[in-house]
C-alpha cells in the first residue's frame, strides 16, 4: 500500500477523531454520548501511526499523525483534580503524616533554626558586639521603634483604619514569599534551605536579643507569642521540603540523580502547602491578633496554647489510618 | 548519513499504546520570547489592578488599598505562571502566544504540583538578580533544555504546535528510479524529508544538500539531486507492508 493510498483509506476516520477530539474540548463534552468513542479511535490512530512508522511513510504524513495521537493523548491522559474532599483529608492525615515520615529532616531544620537562634539570644548577656552587627543600625532603630514600651506597640503600628488588614497582606507578602525561597533553594543541593534558616535563626534570635537588651522584652514576647507557633514551625517545615530535594541530589539511593529529584520533589509538596498554610495562619494571627491592646499574660496562654495545639496536631492526627 | 536526532529537537516517548511519539522540545530562545512576553502582562495586570485599587481606596481608606497591593503582588509574582500552566492549555498567555506548551516528559499534561515546583524553583533559576543565569546555564547543560525546576517537576517545554512550513510544492518528480542498495528506515526517511522540504530551498542549495548524498546517487551537481527525487518518489509509491 502507498502512503497515498493509506491516506486516502484512512482519511475519513481521522476526519472523525478530529471532530471528536473537538467535541470533548466543547463546555459539557463531557456528556455527548459520542465521546466515549474517543478512547477507542485513539488506540486506532495510535496504530497508524505505528504502521506508518514500520512502513517507512515519512514526512508529513508521519508528521501529521503524531500530531493526532499528542493531541489525543493529552486529552484522555488528564489527572483529575480533587475537590474539598482531598484538602480536607490533607489537613486530618496527610500533612501530619509526611511532617512525621521525614522526623529526621523535622529535627535537622530545627536545629538549623534553634541553634543560631538560641546562641545569638544568649549573646546579648556577654557581648552586645554579635548582635548589633547582626541588626545593623537600622535593624536596631526598627525594633526600638516597635517594641520601646508596651504603649507604643499597638499605637504606632495599627491605630488607622485597615492597617491590621495591610500588615496581614504584608505578613503573607514577606513570610509566604520566604517559605517558597526556602523551598526553592533546596535545589542547591540544599545549600539554599540551609542558609534561610541559619540566617533568620540568626536573625531572629540576634532580634529576640536585643528586645530583650534594650528595648521592653514584654511588648515584644507578648506580640510574637501569638503567631511564634504557626511561623516558626511553618519555616521549619518549609525547610524539611527544601532539605527533601537537597537530599535527592546528594543522596540519591538506587534511583538517578533526576529520577530520585522528581520522586523528592513530589514527596515535597505536601510538606510545602502544610507549610505555606500554617505561614497564612500565622500572618492572619500576627496582623489580627497579636497588636491587640490585651493583657500579655492573655497573650502568653494563647502563645502556650498555640504551641501546644500544634504538637498534639502533628504527633496524633492521622495515627488511626 | 546522520541520525535525525541530532538535526533536530524532536524527543521519542513510548506511549503505553505502545506507540512512539515525538515531542518537539523548545529550545531558550522562544522561551525567553515567552517569558518577555509574560513579563509585560504581569506589569500590567498589576498596574491595571492597583489603579482599580487606588480609585476604590476613596471608600476603603489607604491602607487596605497597600494591604490589597502588597497582596496582588505576592499572588501575580508566585501563582501566575503556576496557575496557568496547571490549567487546561498547560501554558502561560505568553507561552501560547509563542506556540509552547510545558508537558511531562511522558508528553502528558503537568499536574498542579509539578507546576508548583517548576515555577516556585524559578527563585534560584533566576539567580543572580532575575537574569536567568542558573537556568540557562541547565538548559545547556541538559538533553531536553530543562532548567533547575523542570528537572525537579520532571517537565519539558514543548511546541504545541510545529509552525506550518510554507506551501510550496516540491518539484514534480519526472521519474522513479529504485536504490541501488537495501535502505534503513532511517535514510528513507531522509529520502522522504528530502523530497518534502526540497520545495523550500533554491536550486544550488537543493544541489549542495545531494552532493552529501554522492555516495547513494552516483552523481554530483543536478543531477544527483533528480536521482535523489526519483528514489524518494519510486520508495513512496512502492513502500509497503509487504515489501
Amino acid at each position: 500500500m502507498t502512503p497515498g493510498e493509506f491516506e486516502r483509506k484512512n482519511a475519513a476516520r481521522w476526519a472523525e477523531y478530529e471532530a471528536l477530539l473537538a467535541a470533548s474540548r466543547k463546555k459539557g463534552g463531557a456528556r455527548d454520548p459520542r465521546v466515549t468513542e474517543l478512547p477507542r479511535r485513539f488506540r486506532e490512530i495510535c496504530l497508524d501511526l505505528s504502521l506508518a512508522e514500520a512502513r517507512m511513510y515519512g514526512g508529513l504524513l508521519i508528521e501529521r499523525l503524531n500530531a493526532l495521537v499528542i493531541r489525543g493523548y493529552e486529552r484522555l491522559y488528564r489527572t483529575r483534580r480533587g475537590g474539598m474532599e482531598r484538602f480536607v483529608r490533607f489537613l486530618t492525615t496527610g500533612f501530619p503524616q509526611a511532617v512525621r515520615r521525614d522526623w529526621k529532616l523535622f529535627w535537622l531544620c530545627n536545629a538549623a533554626f534553634w541553634v543560631p537562634f538560641l546562641l545569638l539570644m544568649v549573646s546579648e548577656s556577654r557581648d552586645m558586639r554579635w548582635i548589633q552587627s547582626v541588626l545593623g543600625p537600622e535593624g536596631m532603630a526598627n525594633m526600638e521603634s516597635m517594641y520601646a514600651s508596651r504603649e507604643g506597640q499597638a499605637d504606632h503600628l495599627r491605630a488607622e483604619y485597615g492597617s491590621n488588614f495591610m500588615m496581614f497582606c504584608f505578613y503573607i507578602w514577606n513570610n509566604v514569599a520566604i517559605d517558597f525561597r526556602i523551598f526553592a533553594g533546596g535545589i542547591l543541593a540544599g545549600l539554599g534551605t540551609m542558609f534561610f534558616l541559619l540566617f533568620n535563626g540568626v536573625y531572629i534570635g540576634g532580634a529576640a536579643g536585643y528586645a530583650n537588651h534594650a528595648c521592653d522584652p514584654v511588648a515584644f514576647w507578648s506580640f510574637v507569642s501569638g503567631h511564634s507557633s504557626f511561623e516558626l514551625i511553618g519555616m521549619v517545615i518549609a525547610g524539611m521540603a527544601g532539605m527533601r530535594i537537597g537530599l535527592a541530589i546528594l543522596r540519591p539511593g538506587r534511583l538517578p540523580r533526576t529520577r530520585a529529584l522528581v520522586a523528592a520533589a513530589r514527596d515535597s509538596l505536601p510538606l510545602l502547602y502544610g507549610a505555606a498554610l500554617l505561614t497564612t495562619l500565622a500572618a492572619a494571627v500576627e496582623g489580627f491578633w497579636s497588636a491587640q491592646p490585651v493583657e500579655p499574660m492573655v497573650k502568653y496562654v494563647v502563645g502556650i496554647i498555640g504551641w501546644l495545639l500544634h504538637a498534639v496536631y502533628f504527633l496524633f492526627a492521622g495515627r488511626g489510618d | 548519513m546522520a541520525a535525525p536526532a541530532v538535526l533536530d529537537t524532536l524527543q521519542p516517548v513510548e506511549l503505553a499504546e505502545g506507540v512512539e511519539i515525538r515531542l518537539r522540545v523548545a529550545g531558550p530562545l522562544q522561551r525567553i520570547g515567552a517569558y518577555l512576553i509574560d513579563l509585560l502582562i504581569r506589569v500590567a495586570l498589576f498596574i491595571v489592578l492597583t489603579i482599580l485599587y487606588s480609585i476604590s481606596g476613596i471608600a476603603l481608606g489607604g491602607q487596605v488599598v497597600t494591604g490589597l497591593v502588597l497582596l496582588t503582588w505576592f499572588v501575580i509574582d508566585w501563582f501566575y505562571p503556576v496557575f496557568f500552566e496547571a490549567g487546561k492549555h498547560g501554558a502561560t498567555p505568553g507561552k501560547r502566544m509563542v506556540g509552547l506548551r510545558v508537558v511531562q516528559i511522558s508528553g502528558t499534561p503537568i499536574t498542579i504540583g509539578q507546576s508548583v515546583v517548576r515555577n516556585f524553583m524559578r527563585f534560584i533559576d533566576g539567580l543572580p538578580m532575575f537574569n536567568y543565569i542558573v537556568g540557562l546555564a541547565s538548559c545547556f547543560a541538559t538533553r531536553r533544555f530543562q532548567r533547575l525546576g523542570d528537572l525537579a517537576a520532571g517537565t519539558v517545554v514543548v511546541y504545541q504546535r510545529v509552525p506550518p512550513q510554507p506551501g510550496v510544492p516540491a518539484p514534480p518528480p519526472i521519474r522513479a528510479m529504485a536504490p541501488p542498495v537495501g535502505l534503513s528506515g532511517a535514510e528513507v526517511r531522509a529520502l522522504s524529508s528530502f523530497r518534502d522540504r526540497s520545495g523550500l530551498w533554491p536550486e544550488a542549495r537543493r544541489i549542495e544538500i545531494a552532493d552529501q548524498a554522492r555516495a547513494l546517487s552516483g552523481a554530483a551537481g543536478a543531477e544527483g539531486a533528480s536521482r535523489l527525487m526519483a528514489m524518494a518518489h519510486w520508495l513512496r509509491g512502492q513502500s509497503g507492508g509487504g515489501t
